[in-house]
């Protein structure tokens, strides 16, 4: 075949193909995921996503079990959204003795009804250098929250919580508009320091949380001792809300759009790698029992049924809790069990090509087994096993998330399986954290409908039976 | 004698994405009681099409563009399909679709099949529609034992004598045949050509037989008519295309030449080049012309009209045009 | 004595019933041999035309696999160019092959949908490994188009089989069996699925080249009206067996087995004046199941000539009337003359 036959192949098979509208809906859907894989990185709000899955310090600075960030819009009282502030203002001041103090400022502009939970503030610095946090309020107050004298740095990240780190300075702040016995009723450690830090400073504040909207500066100093051995670089601050993202969070504070995002891939993966693979050795297995018939076809027809009839689940669970197998065992167990699926098709319509003339044309003409086998069987069947491979893709995806489910699943790897796991493992159902279960079981959906329906249309075009009725 | 069948200015088109198929392109003929036309021509010049539009059922996309079908008097084109269901199809004419012997279901008996077709055009208790099949059975000299076998266990004439048989069924006056031979052997062939001589007889009953074997047609029909590209291109009867003088068409003399025979001894068969036009967009003049031998300047710009040549014998050719 | 290129004697296929899996292991189920081709015996010479004709089910398919060597005879010998052929190794068989090719009945069927005119012609030669380079390849394919008529070969060899036609297609067929230089070609019933005003086309086209290259063919069909014209001799075959060999001018005008007979009556001829008679068919019924062949002589179920002794008295072997034409009926002679009478009288 050379490329000009398989685009006149393909040419026909689409003019076919869009006539159907299902199978246009399936094409578009993975059109899209496709897309989404390929730009994966422009597209993800957590970058690290897929090393750093299982990580606690990559999400500690999430709030957990978040709603997303687009709740705000159904709520009265507007809840603050997690985000990152990157854009400093940079200053470099040198002080007496060649010491020099490196000046970041934030800005914050603070518009919801309630306050954050905290203000994190992350560096990375090398030498021995003392930090120091502030906040300046939109009412002039500023306030000194936090210092720490870091030694012998060497690139590590620093991280200073205000909630945490400055909570001595929230309640010093309280103090110069409470009464003793107001103060009194609460002990200084259940206090939060947002809850101070973002309220308006009055007569009260200690019991009540009246916002103060407008724009907070968030300042911090290092202070270079030995500006040639020290340095600081890449500050960001993360106000931590109460919703987060696109859809959340969850109880581990892993925002679960970069989870379902990095997911899609591998979902993708293990649809077609499964399907793929199965259906190839099914066709072949297929082919070669029609083909050679007689006693091989019995044998042949034998373990097929026997693989057929095993359950695929609770083996598949045995092993995997057995090996602890990452993703490409799965696939691989997969196809164990997978490649049947075509076969009985296959073999049927191999039992019918066998007896067309052209096949004994070829034999007539002195051809080999294996001409007649691969350049005249394989070649017509195997679009006709296009429509299977597309129809087993979602239940592999299935399987692997049955797997994960049962905390089976490959632990180097984010998969909407494993999500959905953790979900049940938090009670999510219990505790009313939809964002949490819907979007990867409608995900899971989803991908099985559109193979479903991509499968169904070519089913529908490539198999003579269908077409004719 | 008024006529069974008579068809006037008939047009019928397949309308596909490609364009319009002039399937059926002005037909005009009659059919006589107890009489046999014969149709022939090529494969791809209409005559299927020619028979399912008569019995009212043209295959989609075909539509009817033009003309009247007028059975014993009646014009059935504008008539409701429930009306032809009840008193016309199989009641007054009834079909033997071309290869309806390999269409036969293989997963249903032969009496289950002929009693979904009596089904579908008579309302009859089953006991009553059982004995009808098996008489019919015995007409086509088929034993009752036939009803409980399947397809693939009967010969090609078997089956063939089982759809003629069910074509019988309600009597009707007109029986279209379209090659209801043409897959089978040279004897079988005979037999089957027997039975449908008897059965005619026996029953009074005109068909309108297909065929593109000419030899054929010979020992079958009373009149011929020659086809094609959607339109008639000869009608005479048996005597005038079959007799000594020869037919008067040159696509009919060339198909007949083609027509091999057993006792005459030839040094180089005949043929006819190329092959019957598309007919979304039919060759300008005659139809024929660009695969004919005798064709002039006149026959590439004008089409020729059928005129009548001599009593009975019509032929749509300007060699025939004097003056 | 003629230069023969094919001898085939005693030549038998027997199949076994279909069976399923289990009752093959069973063993369970009387087996009743379907006997395809029950002892036949002929010599095909050197560059002519031999027919084998008989309805179908008489075996004809079978002895055109069997000369083909798609499938292996139950017993018998076949000799070809002087070298006996009835078992060959992988090395023969596939030298064999190239010496004598097959064109079938249905020319459509017998093409790969998927391959292009082109890949169809060049198969043989890639199986053959004939040339290397695709530039000779192409101007060999050219060639073998050519040779059928079908130009300009370049337009031809980009098109898929469906655009092509009937006629069309066979001269594929034919110029794919051409293309190795084969000696002797099997064509089973190749103009039997194309119309009329084609079949004489190809009958034509296949027998100047026939002519042109020396080859032999062994002629398939149920039709003896394209005999006469195309072959030189014919066999006529009948539920396994020969009942009548000769040339075909002999059997055509002289036919001595009522089978031969019937089959000749039974061919139409374009001439007015039959359309009211009944024509009489020297034949009963249809013929048998291979796999119950009647005893006596295999077709007096149908003869209407029959007598006790066709019944009782084992199978006439094929007997010699003149030259060259054998038949395998003990009334020959006595239907003859009851034929001729009637047809006086
Ligand atoms: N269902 C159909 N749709 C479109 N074209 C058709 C259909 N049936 C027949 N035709 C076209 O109509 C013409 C006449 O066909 P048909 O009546 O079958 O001829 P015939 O019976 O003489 O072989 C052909 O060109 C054929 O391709
Ligand atoms: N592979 C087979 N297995 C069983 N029976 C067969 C097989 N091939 C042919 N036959 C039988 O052998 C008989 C002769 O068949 P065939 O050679 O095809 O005859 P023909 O070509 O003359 O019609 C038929 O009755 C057919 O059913
Ligand atoms: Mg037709
Ligand atoms: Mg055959």
């Amino acid at each position: 075949m050379t490329f000009g036959d398989i685009k006149y192949r393909l040419n026909e098979f689409w003019s076919e193909f869009r006539k159907e509208r299902s199978g246009l809906i399936g094409l578009g859907i993975l059109i899209i995921a496709l897309l989404i894989v390929i730009f994966e990185p422009l597209i993800l709000p957590w970058k690290d996503v897929n090393t750093k899955w299982r990580s606690i310090d990559y999400w500690q600075d999430n709030s957990a079990n978040a709603p997303p960030a687009w709740t705000n819009a159904f709520t009265k009282l507007k809840a603050p959204v997690t985000m990152r502030l990157e854009d400093a203002k940079k200053e470099e001041t040198e002080l007496d003795g060649g010491i020099k103090l490196v000046t970041y400022t934030f800005d914050y502009h603070y518009t919801a009804d309630k306050a954050p939970l905290d203000v994190i503030l992350h560096i990375t610095g090398h030498g021995d250098i003392p930090f120091q946090v502030a906040i300046e309020r939109p009412d002039g107050e500023t306030i000194d929250l936090a210092q720490r004298f870091e030694q012998g740095l060497s690139g590590q990240d620093i991280r200073l919580s205000i909630d945490n780190d400055g909570r001595e300075a929230a309640f010093t702040f309280v103090k110069n508009y409470e009464s003793q016995e107001a103060l009194e009723q609460f002990s200084g450690k259940s206090l939060r320091t947002a809850d101070v830090l973002f309220n308006i400073a009055q007569p009260g504040m200690a019991k009540e949380f009246k916002p103060l909207k407008g724009t907070y500066k968030l300042i911090a100093k290092a202070m270079l001792l030995d500006p040639e051995n020290s340095s600081v670089e890449e500050p960001y601050i993360v106000v931590t809300g109460s919703v987060s993202g696109i859809l959340g969070t969850d109880d581990s504070k892993r925002d679960l759009f970069s989870g379902l995002i990095a997911g899609l891939k591998w979902a993708l993966l293990i649809g077609f790698l499964t399907s793929a693979i199965s259906v190839l050795i099914g066709v072949m297995y297929g082919i070669i029992s029609a083909y050679f018939g007689g006693a091989v076809d019995s044998v042949m027809q034998f373990v097929y049924q026997i693989v057929n009839s095993m359950p695929v689940l609770p083996v598949l669970i045995v092993i995997s809790a057995i090996f602890k197998p990452n993703i490409y065992m799965l696939i691989l167990v997969m196809v164990l069990f997978f490649w049947t699926g075509s076969v009985m098709t296959v073999r049927s319509m191999a039992l019918q090509i066998k007896e067309e003339t052209y096949i004994e044309a070829a034999k007539a003409l002195g051809a080999k087994k294996s001409r007649i086998i691969f350049k005249h069987m394989v070649p017509i069947l195997i679009p006709y096993s296009f429509a299977s491979m597309a129809l087993s893709v979602p239940s592999a995806i299935v399987y692997e998330s049955s797997v994960s489910l049962l905390g089976l699943g490959d632990a180097t790897i984010v998969t909407w399986g494993q999500i959905l796991h953790d979900a049940m493992q938090g009670a999510a159902i219990l505790k009313g954290i939809w964002w949490w279960i819907l979007p990867p079981g409608l995900l899971i959906a989803i991908m099985g409908m559109t193979f479903a329906f991509l499968g169904f249309s070519m089913d529908k075009i490539l198999h003579p039976k269908l077409k004719t009725r | 004698m008024n006529s069974l069948l008579k068809v006037e200015n008939l047009e019928m088109y397949y309308f596909t994405s490609k364009g319009a198929v002039r399937a059926i392109d002005n037909i005009s003929f009659e059919l006589m009681p107890g009489e046999t036309i014969g149709l022939v021509g090529e494969s791809g010049c209409g005559k299927t099409s020619l028979g399912t539009s008569i019995l009212r059922m043209p295959t989609p996309p075909g539509r009817y563009v033009g003309g009247k079908i007028f059975v014993d008097g009646l014009d059935v084109i504008p008539l409701p399909e429930k009306e032809v269901r009840k008193n016309i199809r199989w009641q007054k004419i009834s079909m033997v679709f071309q290869g309806a012997m390999n269409c036969l279901t293989p997963v249903y008996t032969i009496g289950h099949q002929m009693m979904e077709t009596l089904n579908e055009h008579a309302d009859m208790s089953r006991a009553d529609a059982d004995s009808l099949i098996k008489e019919y059975l015995g007409y086509v000299g088929l034993p009752p034992e036939i009803m409980g076998r399947y397809p693939h266990e009967l010969s090609g004439g078997m089956k063939q004598r089982a759809v003629i048989a069910t074509a019988l069924f309600l009597k009707p006056e007109i029986v279209i045949l379209d090659e209801p031979t043409t897959a089978l052997d040279v004897i079988v062939q005979a037999q089957i050509i027997n039975l449908l001589k008897k059965l005619k007889k026996q029953f009074n009953l005109s068909f309108m037989f297909i065929t593109h074997d000419l030899a054929l047609e010979a020992e079958v029909s009373d009149r011929i008519c020659v086809m094609y590209a959607g339109k008639i291109v000869e009608f005479g009867t048996n005597e005038q295309i079959y007799g000594r003088q020869g037919p008067a068409h040159p696509y009919t003399e060339r198909l007949l030449a083609a027509t091999p025979r057993l006792f005459k001894k030839v040094e180089k068969l005949h043929f006819i080049p190329g092959t019957p036009p598309d007919l979304i967009a039919p060759p300008k003049g005659c139809r024929f012309s660009p695969r004919c031998n005798k064709a002039f300047g006149r026959c590439f710009e004008e089409e020729p009209p059928l005129i009548e040549i001599e009593p009975g014998h019509m032929a749509a050719c300007w060699l025939h045009h004097r003056g | 004595m003629a230069d023969i290129i094919l001898s085939i004697k005693n030549l038998k296929k027997y199949f076994e019933p279909h069976q399923s899996f289990a009752q093959s292991i069973i063993g369970g189920g009387q087996k009743k041999l379907i006997k395809a081709v029950d002892d036949i015996s002929f010599d095909i010479r050197r560059g002519e035309i031999f027919g084998l004709i008989g309805e179908s089910g008489s075996g004809k398919t079978t002895t055109g696999k069997l000369v083909m060597k798609l499938i292996e005879p139950t017993s018998g010998q076949m000799i070809f160019n002087g070298e006996d052929v009835t078992r060959l190794d992988k090395e023969k068989l596939k030298e064999y092959r190239r010496k004598v090719q097959m064109i079938f009945q249905d020319p459509y069927a017998s093409m790969n949908p998927r391959f292009k005119i082109k890949d169809v012609l060049e198969e043989p030669l890639i199986i053959h490994k004939v040339k290397a380079t695709i530039e000779e390849r192409t101007k060999m394919i050219v060639k073998a188009l050519e040779e059928v008529k079908l130009t300009p070969a370049e337009e031809y060899m980009g098109r898929w089989p469906h655009m092509l036609s009937g006629g069309q297609r066979q001269r594929v067929a034919t110029a794919r069996t051409l293309i190795l230089n084969p000696l002797m070609l099997v064509a089973d019933e190749p103009v039997s699925m194309i119309d009329l005003s084609t079949r004489a086309e190809i009958l034509y086209m296949m027998k100047e080249v026939q002519k042109e290259l020396g080859l032999t063919y062994l002629y398939i069909t149920h039709d003896l009206s394209t005999a006469r014209y195309f072959t030189d001799r014919i066999a006529v075959m009948y539920l396994g067996r020969i009942v009548e060999i000769g040339r075909a001018d002999d059997i055509i005008d002289n036919p001595l087995h009522p089978y031969t007979q019937a089959l000749i009556e039974a061919v139409p001829e374009p001439e007015s004046g039959k359309v009211n008679i009944i024509k009489e068919l020297p034949i009963y019924g249809e013929i048998p199941s291979p796999a119950n062949i009647p005893r006596g002589c295999r077709f007096h179920t149908r003869c209407p000539y029959a007598t006790d002794a066709c019944k009782t008295e084992p199978e006439p072997e094929l007997m010699l009337d003149g030259e060259e034409h054998y038949h395998a009926c003990r009334r020959a002679y006595e239907i003859k003359a009851e034929r001729s009478a009637k047809a006086a009288g």
